[in-house]
Parts: C-alpha cells; sequence; structure tokens
C-alpha cells in the first residue's frame, strides 16, 4: 500500500515471476497434450500434480532418497496413474460434448483428493531439503526455485525433444491436428490417447515433485494448478505446444507484477480480465492456433 | 394417465406444501427450504445450459452476486428484504448482461472456463471492496427470524423457475434455442439470431440464482465471500440437472429433489468420505445415465418432449 | 403451544407424583455442530476431542443435574450455511437439551442466529471475534457466550515486547478472512497507541501460498517488526519464503500456527525466534491443567493444543453454571454464566453483558532451541525473549 515501488523490486518480482513461470509452463503442457489430442480439459490435472508430490514426499523421507532424484521415480508412477485413469474411465467420454469430461474429470479429482485425505491425513508435509536463498546484488533467488526452473527447463526440453523427434511423439502431433488423418495413416489413436495422458500425468507429477521442496504440501493444494494451467495454455494458445512455455512465464510475470503493484486479491482479477480479453481478441492464443 | 392427473399432481403438492410450516419442525421447513433453493439453481442453470448446451461453471456467481446485493440493500440500506430480493434478482441479471455480452461468443471449454473464472473474480473483488461488503469480515444483517416467509417466497421462485422452463420449452424461443445446442452453424444459417437468443437465456438463468442468494443471505443472516461462492455448488446444480434430466421441465426438480435428500439422510452420516461418495456418483452419472432419469424415460415410455 | 401447555402438564404430574427418579430421566443431550470436515477439519477435531473428554469426565464424576450427558455431533463441512441447518436440526428435530458452540468465528456468526431465534443458551469456546459478540442494539445477542480472548489480543504480546525494546516501524500482513483480520485490525490499533508506525499493511486471500510480490515490498519498507495474522498453511509459506527473499525483520511474529509442534516439525531450525500467540499452554499453571493435559494425552495419545482445551474448558464452564442454576432452563443460566468468576484448566473465565470475554489472558510463546517457550506476558512467563532476530544468514 503505502510502498514505492523501485527498480530493484520490480526486478526482484520479475525474476520470481519467471522462475513460477518455468513451472507453470511444464505443468500447463501436460493439460495443453489433452486438451491438444483428446479435446478434454482435465479437471484432475492437479490432484495428478498432488499426487506427485506425495510421491516424492514419502520417498525422500521414507526412504531418505534425495527429493530431486525421486522426480523421475513419481513421474513414473504417476505415468501409471494417468494410464490406468485413462483405460477405466476417461476414453469413455472423449467425443462426448465437454460437460461430460469436465464433470467425469471433476468428479475424479475431488474423489482423488478425498482419497488422499483418507490416505496421508489433511497434515501439512514438507521436505525440508533446500531452503534459503543465494543473494545476487539486491536480489535473492530461491535455492529451491532456481533448482525447480532448471528441471522444468530441462524436462520441458525434453518432452519437446519428444515431441519433435520421436515416431511416438510426431503421432501424438498428427493426432492433434487431425484425428482423422491420423487414423488413415495408421495411428493407432486409443493408444496416443493413452500414452498423452500418462506422460501428461507424468508433467504434472514432475511440478508436484518440485513444489513439495518449495511450499508445504496437502490433499488440496492441486486444485487450484489446474485453473492455472487453462490460463497458461490459452493465453499461449490452445493446441500450440511452444505456447505453453511462453504462457507459462507470461502468467508467472503478471501474477507477480499485479501483485506488487496492487494486491495479491487482485493479481487473480487481473488474470481473469487477460484470459477474457485474449480468449475475445485472439481466441487462438498470443502465438496463434494448432501449429505444432 | 390423463392430462387432467398430470395437472392435479403437482397442484396437489403445492397445497400441501404451502400448509407444510403449519405442522412442520423448524429443520424440516429450514431442510424444504433448502431443496426449494437448489430446485431455483438447478432449473436455472438447465434454462442456459441444459438448453443451449453453453456450460456455465461459474453458476454460483450469480447466487453470490444476489446474496451481496441483497445484503447490502437490508444492513446498509434498511430495505425490506422482499424488495432487496428482488433487486438481487435484478443485480443478477444486470451482471449476466454484462458479462454474457462477451462471454457467449466463446465456444465449448472456453466458455466453461470463463464462468468459472468470472465467480473467483467475483470473489476476489467482494474482498476488496471491503467499505461496501465487509470485505472478508462479511455481512451481518439484523436478527430477524423470517424462515417461514422466505420459505414461501422461496418457493414461489421455484415454481416461477419451472414454470418459466416449461414455457420456454414449448415456445418457438425454446425451439431455437436447442436447435442452438444441437448445432449453432446450422441454427445461424437457418437465420437465427443466435447471439441473441443466447443472451436472453443466460439473463433469465440468472434471475432465479441472484433472487435465491439475496433470500439466503436474509435467512442466514450473515455471509462471506468464501461461503458464497463456492465452485461445489456450482458443480452440485450441475448434477441435480444431469441426474433428473437435462433440458427436461421436471429433471431439475427431480434431481435437487433426491440429490439433496440423499446428502441429508445418507452422505451426512459418513463425513469423512462425503467427497468420494460425490466424486462416485457424477462419474456415474455421467458414465451411466448421461441422458439423466427422465431423459432415459423419455426415451423408453416415448413421454413427451415437455415433461 | 399446546404441546409446550402439555408438556408443562406432565411435568407438573411427574412432581406432583413425588418425582421420578432421576436415572429415568435419560441422558441430557448437548448438541454441536462441528466442522469436522473441510478446511478447519483439523481444529474442529481437536475441539471434539475437548468435548468428549468433558462429557467424560462429568459422566465419571456423577454427570449433570444427577443425569448422564450424551453429545450429539454434526459435521457442518466448515461451511456457516451448513452449521445453520445443523443447529435447526438438533434443536427442533432431535430436540437436545442444550446446545454447545461450533469451530471458527465464521461459523459461530452464522450459527448464532439460529440459537438465538430458540433462546438456547450457547457457551462458543472458538469463536474470537469481536463483532459477534459485541453488536449494535437492534442486531443484539442475549445468549452467546465467549471464552478465548477476542482476535484482537493475539497479535498484543508482539506489539509490546517491541514497544518495550524501542522498536517504532511494524508491517502487518492477514489472510483477508473474519478472524485474522480482527487480529490484523487489532495489532495496527495496538501499535499505533503504542507510538510505532504502520509502514505496511496487506490482506491476502485465504489459500494463498506465493507471497514473493508481497514480501518484496514488506523488505522494501523495512519494518523492524513483521506481524502476521496466520491460520497455519500460511504461516509456513510466509515464513519459507521470508528466508527466501531473505526478508529480515528484528522480529517476526505470526498468530495461529506458531504454537503447534507441527509448526517446528516442518520448518526445523528455521522456527527459531518466531513467536506465535496462544490462548493457552499445556505447563500454564491454571488450577487443573496438568490433570487435564495428563487425561487427554491418556484418552488420545497425543498432547493436546489449545483448541482441545479451550473446547474442554467451554463444556465445563456450560456444565458448572448449570449445576449452580439447577436447572436447564437458558434465562436462568444466563443469570449464572453473566455473574460467574471461574478458573480452569484454560484459565479465568468472565464476560461482560455481552458475554464477551473479559478475564482471559492471552499468552505468546516462542521457538527457542526447538522448545516452546512462554515469553509474555511476564507474569505467566517461563523463559526470556530472544532478540534481536539474526539475520537468516546468521542462523
Amino acid at each position: 500500500m503505502n510502498v514505492v515501488v523501485t527498480p530493484a523490486m520490480l526486478g526482484q518480482v520479475v525474476i520470481s515471476g519467471i522462475l513460477s513461470g518455468a513451472l507453470y509452463a511444464m505443468v500447463a503442457l501436460g493439460l495443453a497434450l489433452i486438451f491438444g489430442v483428446m479435446r478434454i480439459i482435465n479437471v484432475a490435472h492437479g490432484p495428478l500434480l498432488m499426487l506427485g508430490a506425495y510421491a516424492t514426499y514419502f520417498l525422500s523421507t521414507a526412504l531418505g532418497i534425495n527429493p530431486y532424484l525421486t522426480v523421475p521415480v513419481s513421474m513414473a508412477m504417476l505415468f501409471v496413474v494417468g494410464v490406468l485413469l485413462e483405460r477405466t474411465l476417461v476414453f469413455r467420454v472423449v467425443d462426448a460434448p465437454e460437460l461430460s469430461s469436465l464433470l467425469l474429470t471433476f468428479g475424479v479429482s475431488i474423489a482423488l483428493v478425498n482419497l488422499a485425505q483418507l490416505l496421508f491425513t489433511s497434515d501439512l508435509r514438507s521436505v525440508e531439503y533446500l531452503t534459503g536463498a543465494w543473494v545476487v546484488g539486491p536480489f535473492a533467488l530461491s535455492k529451491s526455485r532456481v533448482v525447480a526452473f532448471v528441471f522444468a527447463g530441462a524436462l520441458t526440453g525434453l518432452a519437446f525433444l519428444f515431441l519433435g523427434r520421436t515416431k511416438l511423439g510426431k503421432a501424438i502431433r498428427a493426432t492433434s491436428q487431425s484425428r482423422e488423418v491420423a487414423m488413415v495413416c495408421g495411428i493407432d489413436v486409443q493408444r496416443i490417447h493413452l500414452v498423452t495422458f500418462g506422460l501428461a500425468a507424468a508433467l504434472a507429477a514432475a511440478g508436484g515433485a518440485l513444489i513439495a521442496v518449495i511450499v508445504a504440501i496437502q490433499p488440496e493444494m492441486g486444485q487450484i494448478w489446474t485453473f492455472k494451467s487453462f490460463l497458461v495454455i490459452v493465453l499461449g494458445g490452445a493446441g500450440n505446444y511452444p505456447g505453453a512455455l511462453l504462457g507459462g512465464i507470461l502468467l508467472g510475470l503478471i501474477e507477480q507484477v499485479a501483485s506488487l503493484f496492487l494486491t495479491t486479491q487482485l493479481s487473480e482479477v487481473v488474470a481473469y480480465v487477460l484470459l477474457v480479453a485474449i480468449l475475445l481478441v485472439r481466441p487462438t492464443g498470443l502465438l496463434g492456433g494448432r501449429q505444432t | 394417465m390423463s392430462q387432467r392427473v398430470a395437472l392435479a399432481a403437482p397442484v396437489a403438492v403445492a397445497l400441501a406444501l404451502a400448509a407444510y410450516p403449519v405442522v412442520a419442525s423448524g429443520y424440516e421447513v429450514r431442510a424444504t427450504l433448502q431443496i426449494f433453493m437448489w430446485i431455483v439453481l438447478a432449473g436455472s442453470w438447465n434454462l442456459i445450459s441444459g438448453l443451449t448446451g453453453y456450460v456455465s461453471f461459474g453458476h454460483v456467481a450469480f447466487f453470490g452476486a444476489g446474496a451481496y446485493a441483497g445484503a447490502i440493500l437490508i444492513s446498509k440500506a434498511g430495505w425490506p428484504w422482499l424488495a432487496a430480493a428482488l433487486v438481487g434478482g435484478g443485480a443478477a441479471v444486470l451482471l449476466a448482461l454484462v458479462i454474457g455480452y462477451p462471454c457467449l461468443r466463446l465456444k465449448g471449454p472456453y466458455f466453461a472456463i470463463a464462468m468459472l473464472g468470472l465467480n473467483e473474480v467475483l470473489r476476489a473483488l467482494v474482498s476488496y471492496f471491503e467499505g461496501l461488503t465487509g470485505g472478508g469480515n462479511g455481512l451481518s444483517l439484523p436478527t430477524l427470524d423470517a424462515t417461514v416467509p422466505i420459505y414461501y417466497v422461496m418457493g414461489l421462485t421455484a415454481v416461477a423457475v419451472t414454470v418459466l422452463t416449461y414455457l420456454i420449452i414449448t415456445s418457438r424461443f425454446g425451439l431455437r434455442l436447442m436447435t442452438i445446442r444441437e448445432d449453432e452453424v446450422a441454427a445461424e444459417a437457418m437465420g437465427i439470431d443466435t447471439a441473441r437468443h443466447k443472451l436472453y437465456a443466460f439473463l433469465l438463468s440468472a434471475a432465479g440464482p441472484g433472487i435465491a442468494g439475496a433470500l439466503t443471505a436474509r435467512d442466514q443472516g450473515y455471509i462471506e465471500p468464501i461461503s458464497v461462492f463456492p465452485l461445489a455448488t456450482t458443480i452440485t446444480m450441475i448434477v441435480m440437472v444431469l441426474f433428473g434430466g437435462k433440458g427436461t421441465v421436471w429433471g431439475p426438480v427431480l434431481g435437487a429433489v433426491v440429490l439433496f435428500v440423499a446428502q441429508e439422510v445418507v452422505w451426512a452420516r459418513y463425513p469423512y468420505v462425503h467427497p468420494l461418495l460425490f466424486g462416485a456418483l457424477i462419474v456415474a452419472v455421467v458414465l451411466l445415465m448421461p441422458r439423466g432419469v427422465l431423459g432415459i424415460l423419455q426415451v423408453r415410455y416415448r413421454l413427451p418432449r415437455t415433461i | 403451544m399446546t404441546t409446550k401447555a402439555l408438556a408443562a402438564l406432565i411435568t407438573a404430574i411427574g412432581v406432583l407424583a413425588g418425582g421420578l427418579p432421576a436415572a429415568a430421566q435419560g441422558p441430557i443431550r448437548i448438541g454441536a455442530s462441528l466442522s469436522l470436515t473441510g478446511t478447519y477439519a483439523k481444529l474442529g477435531n481437536y475441539q471434539n476431542e475437548g468435548y468428549k473428554l468433558c462429557a467424560k469426565q462429568a459422566n465419571e464424576h456423577g454427570g449433570l443435574l444427577g443425569r448422564k450427558i450424551e453429545f450429539v455431533v454434526y459435521d457442518d463441512q466448515s461451511a456457516p450455511s451448513t452449521a445453520v441447518r445443523l443447529y435447526e436440526k438438533l434443536i427442533t428435530e432431535d430436540k437436545v437439551d442444550a446446545v454447545i458452540g461450533p469451530y471458527s468465528s465464521p461459523v459461530t456468526e452464522a450459527s448464532a442466529n439460529v440459537t438465538e431465534k430458540y433462546k438456547k443458551v450457547m457457551v462458543t469456546p472458538l469463536a474470537a471475534t469481536t463483532s459477534i459478540f459485541k453488536r449494535p442494539p437492534d442486531k443484539k445477542r442475549y445468549y452467546l457466550f465467549m471464552v478465548i480472548s477476542p482476535a484482537e489480543a493475539y497479535l498484543e504480546g508482539l506489539v509490546d515486547m517491541a514497544a518495550k525494546r524501542g522498536l517504532k516501524t511494524i508491517a502487518i500482513v492477514n489472510e483477508d478472512t473474519l478472524f485474522a483480520k480482527a487480529a490484523g485490525d487489532g495489532a495496527a490499533e495496538l501499535a499505533n497507541k503504542r507510538g510505532m508506525q504502520v509502514v505496511f499493511r496487506e490482506g491476502y486471500p485465504k489459500g494463498n501460498q506465493d507471497f514473493s510480490a508481497i514480501l518484496t515490498k514488506i523488505r522494501a519498507a523495512n519494518p523492524e517488526v513483521l506481524a502476521a495474522s496466520t491460520y497455519f498453511d500460511d504461516a509456513i509459506a510466509i515464513t519459507r519464503q521470508m528466508k527466501e527473499l531473505n526478508v529480515n525483520p528484528k522480529m517476526y511474529g505470526i498468530t495461529v500456527g506458531g504454537d503447534l509442534p507441527e509448526f517446528y516439525d516442518l520448518l526445523k531450525q528455521n522456527a527459531e525466534y518466531i513467536t506465535g500467540a496462544t490462548q493457552w499452554e499445556t505447563t500454564l499453571p491454571y488450577p487443573g491443567n496438568r490433570e487435564f493435559s495428563d487425561a487427554y494425552k491418556k484418552e488420545f495419545g497425543r498432547e493436546p493444543v489449545y483448541h482441545s482445551a479451550a473446547g474442554y474448558a467451554g463444556c465445563v464452564i456450560y456444565l458448572e453454571a448449570v449445576k449452580r442454576a439447577g436447572t436447564l432452563d437458558s434465562d436462568k443460566v444466563r443469570d449464572v454464566l453473566l455473574k460467574l468468576e471461574m478458573k480452569t484448566a484454560f484459565g479465568d473465565f468472565k464476560v461482560d453483558q455481552d458475554g464477551f470475554q473479559t478475564a482471559h489472558k492471552m499468552v505468546t510463546t516462542q521457538w527457542q532451541d526447538g522448545k516452546k517457550v512462554i515469553v509474555w506476558p511476564d507474569e505467566l512467563a517461563n523463559g526470556k525473549l530472544r532478540f534481536p532476530t539474526p539475520p537468516w544468514n546468521q542462523r
């Protein structure tokens, strides 16, 4: 309120924004893949992230594994969960009206959160591994966030390599451009859906694993991430996978800068107004749509 | 089944409900009042989403807007609650006008998420303008025991929403809305002014929740941002409509009654697994009976479209 | 009306017939709606345990008015609207003999309208917001009684200790909800009174986890004291991010959460020097406190926290008032409660004419080498404040 914003402060929040933006981008890429390939908004994306966070928590506290080494394990576990979810429930609503998939994944979402409450209790848990900051001039760089940034960048890069270079990745992109054409080309669309859903869950899990080192975790931590991820893919352009990267960083920056000049309450308002404005003016997102 | 019975049954039920507060306990009145509220909410959601196919994922926003408009008029301006409730409905319609004009141009999931965001934004704005709304402190209304009169007004609102649904479904306006639901491009090609039709349906769907919100605020005597804008309320109204049968007249009524009673009688005994049960129910409804109870009956027994 | 007359008639006949044996009347049923699930689940369950222990002990000592006590508890999912319906159900459907308070200020604020309507005395042990009790004449409540100290007092210890040490500037942040905001307002008012300058004040939405921007502003405002009016999750997040952003006030205090053992479990040595505010501690020298803590540990297998103790005390106070009144009649119990002065395991109880608590004392604790030490007020303290807080990199 009564604080004059200096360039150093602006610099600090820009750093914070970019650091969290990379995480947003990675998590949102998962949602974007599902949306692109299956035309579904997976409301359970955030709760899957929560499960990833718990996987890391238990692996690192119970087995004493370095939390960053648990990231691939947590991803693998959630890949399996994602595949199971797709095979049992989600595939049934792929071609249904959007209400069906929204509600179905919402039902899955609250069930997952409740299961987590029953199994893990609502107590906060935290992985105290890397706290504090590296101080560089007037700026403080949170250690855990910088590491998360590096991980998120690397994993997102790997995901793009997979999408761009491998046969399976190309098949995923082809399916997201046109399912009919993909089928004609002999792509097993069912299998693509399965892999996509698993991959998306793994990306969410990676986000959860990294977040577990940054903030304390609890069963309800995930829901907010579904909405944020959707914001990101709208900003970047749905179906445009590199757009998620831009969208993520942008959302991180918007949130932080708006919180700095206004209040944290109002930063939500800013993000939403922007969402609607972009949808109306440029429905294909800032980078334009569907050029994968 | 003659037409006379079809008409007589609802009238008999309405008369019974009108006499109910005389014999019922305080809790029974309040529980029935809640059922009325859910009929208003579910029926209103049905008007926009059941008929046009535009999924409003933030319909509780209109409930919250009505609650705040009503509560502010009652507590700050000393209005009688009935007038405040009507203005609450008006405020919700106004909000729908401002929001609907841009947002109804969005298609499919984009509209759903924009509505979800609207709800979050309203909550943030209400918290922010604390001079008027009390912010996070909420608003406390003067003490007044008006549960029974509110029961009647909420009941009348539920009847009004249901009759409105019937009138729309049997009208040309309703037919056009359903054409939009089936194929919006085709509807436009047929010369239907889709933007205007969607907007009208949207405005009508906002009035009921607005009135219900203001009545609820008065009855509870206290509101706060978190408790009048919960996503769970939107989801519950959607599931009620889906369960009963979307796009039908009686579907929302059926869904509201069955689900509320189930919630109150069965689920309240298992508080720790309540969300799990609700999640399972949602999944079951979506997968096993997407047309709802009435939808299934319509197909099986060739019932009229206007049930 | 007729049922009431009938009931009176039956009672009269019973009395004329020489009175029924007390046990044949069945138990006294006390109804409550508690947040067993939802946002406040953890704390609501603690409160429930306090009620349970109180009922168990009372029954072991012959019950109340010669009858056993039985609690009827429902879950309100932490939602005020559900609690309203549940109190209505308890009173009109289950016909409980008495009611007792729910968890949290918002839920109490809404439920009190129902209990007032039926003229039921409600001792509400976990509502700390002044505005629930201090109301204008047209909104006045007659049957509601407060047990814990008001929200505004939570940061009093921090402000008082800071002022005594000559600190001049304070930043205040709070979750934007009824209780947390009141605690923040209280701190601001006290600070002004003590000649301190509030250099920063901001609320944040419930559930917020990212405090980077707020803390960046606080770092720029460079206050000597940071007061955060929190629940628990946010207290953890703020503390961690203070370290990440290298925010170094000379004193840093929070409200709810700082006193819970989990706070130290989660933050480890980063919790050192942080002060928390609490209504009650196991170690306080109140009559019966040790016995309560021991019994609680035996019953539930862990240390009680203040929510359990307040629930326990609220129940004890209500039972005492009924005992002294000799009846469950609301108006008579109300008269007793208004005059009652009592010491429980939870501390002093005395209310003014609005049912507002005036005797109970808050304490301020500080984490010192993994132990929670009471540092304020002086008469209850069992240790000295460690001051000033060193910068993060020197801890």
